[in-house]
């Protein structure tokens, strides 16, 4: 599948809501994870006082950046890590492709990472001459597929397990013939062992950077960022410097809340802090350990008074309970982050020219930041971004003039009222039965739903009748 | 050539993060005291335990099902061990294959019968651990890497039986974070801290779950009461 670009937003909203299944698929998933996290969330009364303790550790962080990097970087060299620097994604993976050439790797296994796809990784060894194996299950289906991610946690929830069959037994050496679930997982437990055992490189993410220790911190529930890390003689961890946290202790608040918001579960069931290479004696682990601190838009971010933003611990929460991403799903976005957090992120990756018109996909119902675990207002970093957008002139020529036309109309009362009511009257010439199957200037509701018939007269005008009533009754 | 772009990719976002928001001048006591006081809430901020003693909390949650894959049983001493492991084998009708770990309290005990240095990548071959902790809040064990702890013997087996000592048992993460704490003080972390709550799972085919996605299908945890 041809990755979709953020540009085309449009196109990609209605390719996919041309799919006939892709709602029921996305769904499925999301529903769950929705009923799942409420279920936690009712079981943990304390979670308010989490979710203020979460958003203190990172709002202390972020404040503190500078310091904490300092510290992160001292320690971690302490502990015997290679620490590198990169400003952008570009770099960042030149980074990492150069370490793996230095130590003539053909096989690089890599746990799941958003920024490793962020920073344009999987496509950098696609490109090279390295075989890259992905070892988290959805990462191996898209990669199987040659799909993008379609969420942060669940990648390959837009795949079906009829999908999942058909990828298995055209790729896997000794694949199920089965269509249980449990016998595909199996199947790929068989395919990647040895490709654990046998690879050059191991590559990993980090959910937090701690800065009192200089270790980096994984989190799974397959187990796969030990498997791919400890093998191979070389680990190399990518993070973005917003990963940063004081000290394992302030990790602790924020695990709380991470897997509680991402699937419902209460802890997952790996949770790992990587401390540096091997120490002498160790009967395994990699030799040497390099980490690369990556910035990719963050330090702008942080600039452009959008810090609230780099709270995000990618829970995907916000995604999995928005109205948007469920009729839609993640890859219409164009980005590697989709949803609510997505919208506001991709502007600062790529930028807010490119990515404005996913910064309209919102109703504004507030509840990504309802269940949003660090209290991030994304509601309200989406008007500031759509407040940029106008002033830099990048909404269509169409709708600038049909929101200044309104403005003239709205700063009016009595043309307002008058339009208002001309309004009506056209609604119900074509009303049928209750509903507005089309209109004139309406296609883009009218396409995928109706329209419900208005009331007989406007607003303003029931509004006074109500006032006189009250007023004549009392 | 990557040195120096990563010595000017640091310059950069040093520069960058100080004109938006400087502290590296700021004196390290002051940020360190405000960080401890954002701790001083976790006591109003974790779940309540499902005993106020650890061991039972822990096996609580253990029985009531909320540790995936894992079931739990209590032994008086650690001699009890391996007749414990036999009836394991006999529960899961496996062949009496073991992998221990290379502890002497572990490799000292009577495995009458049964083979401790077995293949841990064949599928029917039990991986035998002594856990550093237990964490009653998560039902999770810890292990430590050392030059007696392989953690792949953690992740290789399709089943794993962890042995944690009654003595090691925490009641929540903050006071695994607070011994973490104390072990680099004396320089000695661990290349890994591996917290372990339940198998490797995974819901990634249509949000079902499976157990035993590259690791341990199923979990053994024996508390061994005099230790």
């Amino acid at each position: 599948m041809q990755a979709n670009k953020p540009e085309d937003f449009y196109q990609n909203v209605s390719k996919a809501l041309a799919q006939p299944d892709l709602k029921k698929i996305i769904r499925r998933t999301t529903d769950k994870a929705e009923a799942k996290r409420a279920e936690a969330i009712a079981n943990f009364p304390e979670f308010d006082n989490a979710r203020s303790q979460g958003q203190k550790v990172k709002d202390h962080t972020i404040k503190y950046m500078e310091h904490y990097l300092a510290e992160f970087e001292k320690n971690a060299l302490a502990q015997g890590t290679i620490v590198h620097w990169a400003s952008t994604g570009e770099e960042a993976s030149k980074i990492v492709l150069d370490i793996c050439r230095q130590h003539k790797a053909k096989k690089v296994t890599r746990s799941k990472s958003m920024l490793g796809e962020e920073i344009g990784l999987t496509h950098a060894f696609d490109n090279s001459e390295m075989e890259r194996i992905e070892t988290d299950l959805a990462e191996h289906i898209i990669q199987l597929a040659g799909d993008p991610p379609s969420h942060i946690v669940w990648p390959a929830m837009h795949r079906s397990r009829e999908d999942v069959v058909k990828l298995f037994r055209e790729f896997h050496a000794d694949p199920t013939y089965s269509e249980e679930i449990t016998d595909l997982v199996r199947s790929a437990r068989r395919d990647l062992r040895t490709k654990f055992l046998t690879s050059d490189i191991g590559i990993s993410g980090s959910n937090f950077l701690l800065a009192d220790s200089g270790s980096s911190c994984t989190v799974t529930n397959e187990g796969n960022a030990e498997l791919t890390i400890t093998p191979p003689k070389v680990h190399i961890v990518t993070a973005g410097i917003e990963k940063l946290v004081p000290s394992m202790a302030h990790a602790v608040p924020l695990l709380r809340l991470l897997t509680r918001s991402a699937t419902g579960a209460e802890i997952t069931q790996y949770i790992t802090f990587h401390n540096g290479p091997k120490r002498p004696n160790d009967a395994d682990g990699p030799q040497e350990c390099h980490i690369v601190l990556v910035d990719n838009g963050r330090t702008k971010m942080l600039a452009e008074g959008m810090e609230e933003m780099l709270r995000c611990i990618r829970c995907g929460a916000c995604m999995n309970h928005c109205v948007v991403y469920k009729h839609i799903g993640g890859h219409a976005y164009g980005s590697v982050y989709p949803g609510p957090m997505g919208s506001v992120l991709t502007p600062h990756l790529n930028s807010l020219e490119v990515a404005n018109k996913q910064t309209h996909a919102c109703t504004m119902n507030g509840r990504c930041e309802d269940v949003c675990p660090v209290n991030i207002p994304l509601p309200k970093l989406l008007r500031s971004l759509r407040a940029q957008s106008w002033q830099k002139k990048y909404e269509p020529l169409l709708n600038r003039f049909v929101v200044q036309s309104f403005a003239a109309m709205a700063k009016r009362p009595r043309l307002f009222q008058l339009l208002s009511s001309c309004g009506v009257i056209v609604m119900k010439v074509f009303s049928r039965k209750g509903w507005i199957k089309t209109m004139p200037f309406t296609s883009g509701w009218t396409r995928n739903r109706d329209l419900i018939e208005p009331e007989s007269t406007t607003f303003m005008h029931q509004y006074k009748k109500m006032k006189k009533t009250k007023n004549g009754g009392a | 050539m990557n040195k120096h772009i990563s010595e000017q990719s640091r310059a950069k976002i040093f520069s960058a993060i100080n004109a938006a928001a400087p502290t590296l001048t700021m004196d390290a006591k002051t940020i360190q005291q405000e960080a401890l006081e954002i701790l001083k809430e976790s006591e109003f901020a974790r779940p309540k335990l499902l005993s106020e003693d650890a061991t039972q909390a822990l096996m609580l949650r253990i029985e009531a099902g909320l540790v995936i894959g894992t079931s739990g049983e209590k032994l008086i001493t650690l001699d009890d061990l391996p007749n414990a492991v036999k009836q394991f084998f006999s529960k899961h009708s496996l062949p009496q294959a073991l992998k221990v770990q290379g502890i002497e309290q572990l490799q000292k005990l009577n495995w009458a019968g049964i083979s401790t240095d077995s293949d841990i990548q064949q599928d029917n071959t039990v991986g035998l651990c002594w856990a550093e902790y237990g964490v009653a809040e998560t039902g999770s064990f810890v292990v430590h890497s050392s030059a007696e702890m392989p953690i792949l013997l953690n992740f290789l087996p399709l089943y794993l039986i962890a042995v944690i000592p009654k003595s090691k048992i925490l009641h929540y993460m903050d006071d695994y974070a607070l011994i973490a704490n104390e072990i680099a003080k004396k320089g000695e972390t661990p290349r890994n801290m591996c917290l372990i709550s339940g198998v490797s799972g995974t819901t990634d085919i249509e949000g079902v779950l499976v157990q035993g996605a590259h690791g341990p299908e199923v979990l053994h945890i024996i508390i061994i009461e005099d230790q």
